[in-house]
């Protein structure tokens, strides 16, 4: 059951995402965010599997419930998946820097880049006030997502007992 | 001699690698092909789509509980602090405020009186009322490209592609995809949003442009149209497709940048109503083959299920949409 976790949390994440949580305008990019968050912070996990293929059919689910044209949130996901893997495993939990700092440049890039695509698909420029917002929101909050996950995926936020006592000796 | 850490020499590359970046180049490109086709706007594509959000809906219409308690939750949390706050105040304002009404509908009632007598001596007929069907925002699907919402009504309620959408306060949108069980509603502030408008008491026509915001782009006024703000903003009908004198928003901002602050507050929808409003153009958004099928997209509702309509949810105060209305159908060739 594990094995799915990372898969589960991040459907439930997207139908969550789908909630009339009456958001304002400005802020309706944080939470689709969250979810490419989420599959950055998976694939980052140690031990955990989320294949790029279930990554890819998460973000077309956001896709098709956002209303959006097909592909934009996979492609987004996707990406995330990819890169998700080249910072090195969280196993330490003393690389938050690392992991932080890449994400940083990665929601710039894609953040940029949706707005490009975006502006693209209507052929005009799209409002980048709230994709800006959404991208800040984002790298203020990866550290407490990136820990929740873990937690959800160990139970313990720091390092565990076994860990402690192997250093300890 | 010692035998070599295995991880200095030897990359972790699993077996399975080559497999999978050639599955990722093609999740990539596939991607792009549906980016490509969404774009065209392929039909098979669009149906798909259909079926599957129809699939979701219960998902969608659980995950909604939840979020709407905890909205509903905050509201009466901000309530119960305004009032206690002070409460003095509140309790006169709202005595006031019941006075005014009182007042508006002593006016509204002699005003129908006396647009029923003049009515009768035209000897003018008599307008269809207009059917509507009461849903809950079950999904607020918002993200760079869309402003939309799901409600938790479909074919099998009598919806069909194109109906007019309003709650409590004004018009909120049309609807632009229906499956068997729920349908999506375009808000009016989005960027595909464009609709013809009156503004103010000289009518003047202009068109209320979505572009993401909060509020919308009131443009195409015609020179020395005599708008201000504080105009109050309405449907003109003109398209066919809206009928005449839905109540929309009013018009805020300075001179030449008019934009209109929609009644209806986009960010939190809860109870919305579908106006049952059949005008020639909505026959054309029909799909193939659907007109075969009877009952779901039937122009006349049939009234058993009428009255189950009108019978849940909060009610809608549409009587002035249907007194504002004049004859749509004439209106309508009029203005083309």
């Amino acid at each position: 059951m594990t094995r799915f976790l990372p898969a589960f949390s991040i459907l439930i994440a997207v139908i969550a995402t789908a909630a009339p949580w009456g958001l304002p305008a400005d802020a309706t990019f944080i939470l689709p965010l969250l979810v490419v968050m989420m599959v950055f912070c998976w694939r980052a996990l140690p031990g955990t599997e989320l294949h790029p293929a279930a990554a890819a059919i998460l973000g077309l689910l956001a896709d098709l419930l956002s209303g959006g044209p097909l592909g934009f949130w996979a492609l987004m996901c996707l990406i995330a998946a990819t890169v998700g893997l080249k910072p090195g495993s969280f196993r330490e939990r003393r690389n938050l820097w690392k992991q932080w700092l890449t994400w940083t440049a990665l929601i710039s890039v894609l953040g940029l880049f949706g707005w490009l695509l975006a502006s693209l698909y209507y052929l005009r420029w799209i409002d980048w006030w709230p994709i800006l917002l959404g991208v800040v929101a984002s790298i203020v909050i990866f550290p407490f997502v990136l820990y929740g996950l873990l937690w959800v995926w160990t139970g313990h936020i720091g390092h565990s007992r076994r860990t402690l006592f192997r250093r300890a000796s | 001699m010692s035998k070599r850490s295995p991880s200095l020499f030897q990359r972790h590359r699993p077996s399975w690698s080559a497999p999978v970046e050639l599955l990722s180049f093609g999740l990539y490109f596939l991607c792009a092909v549906l980016l490509v086709l969404s774009r065209v706007g392929h039909g098979a594509l669009q149906d798909a789509r259909d079926e599957l959000v129809d699939l979701s809906a219960p998902f969608l219409e659980l995950a909604s509980v939840p979020a709407i308690e905890v909205r509903r939750a905050m509201d009466r949390a901000r309530l119960y602090v305004r009032v206690h706050r002070d409460a003095v105040a509140e309790v006169d304002r709202l005595a006031k405020e019941n006075e005014e009404l009182k007042q508006w509908r002593w006016r509204t009632q002699l005003l129908e009186r006396k647009v029923a007598h003049l009515r009768k001596l035209l000897h003018a007929a008599e307008e269809p009322a207009l059917v509507y069907a009461t849903g809950q925002v079950i999904a607020d699907a918002r993200g760079p490209f869309v402003r939309s919402a799901l409600v938790n009504l479909g074919r099998n309620d009598g919806l069909r592609i194109g109906y007019a959408v309003i709650n409590g306060d004004g018009l909120v949108g049309r609807t632009i995809e229906a499956g068997d069980n729920i349908a999506r509603v375009l808000l009016l502030n989005d960027l595909n949003s464009r609709i013809p408008v009156l503004v103010g008491p000289r009518a003047a026509r202009g068109l209320a442009l979505g572009d993401n915001s909060a509020e919308l782009q009131l443009g195409f006024l015609q020179d020395g149209a005599g708008v201000s703000p504080g105009d109050e903003v309405y449907t003109s009908g003109s398209d066919g497709v809206f009928p005449r004198g839905l109540r929309l928003g009013v018009v805020v901002g300075e001179p030449g940048e008019y934009r209109i602050r929609p009644f209806a507050e986009l960010d939190s929808l809860d109870a919305v109503s579908v106006l049952f409003f059949d005008a020639p153009a909505l026959k054309r958004t029909d799909p193939e083959g659907l007109a075969d099928r009877g009952g779901a997209l039937s122009a006349t509702p049939d009234p058993e299920l009428e009255e189950d309509r009108t019978a849940g949810g909060p009610q809608v105060p549409l009587a002035p949409v249907a007194a504002i209305s004049p004859p749509m159908a004439s209106q309508a060739q009029t203005d083309q």
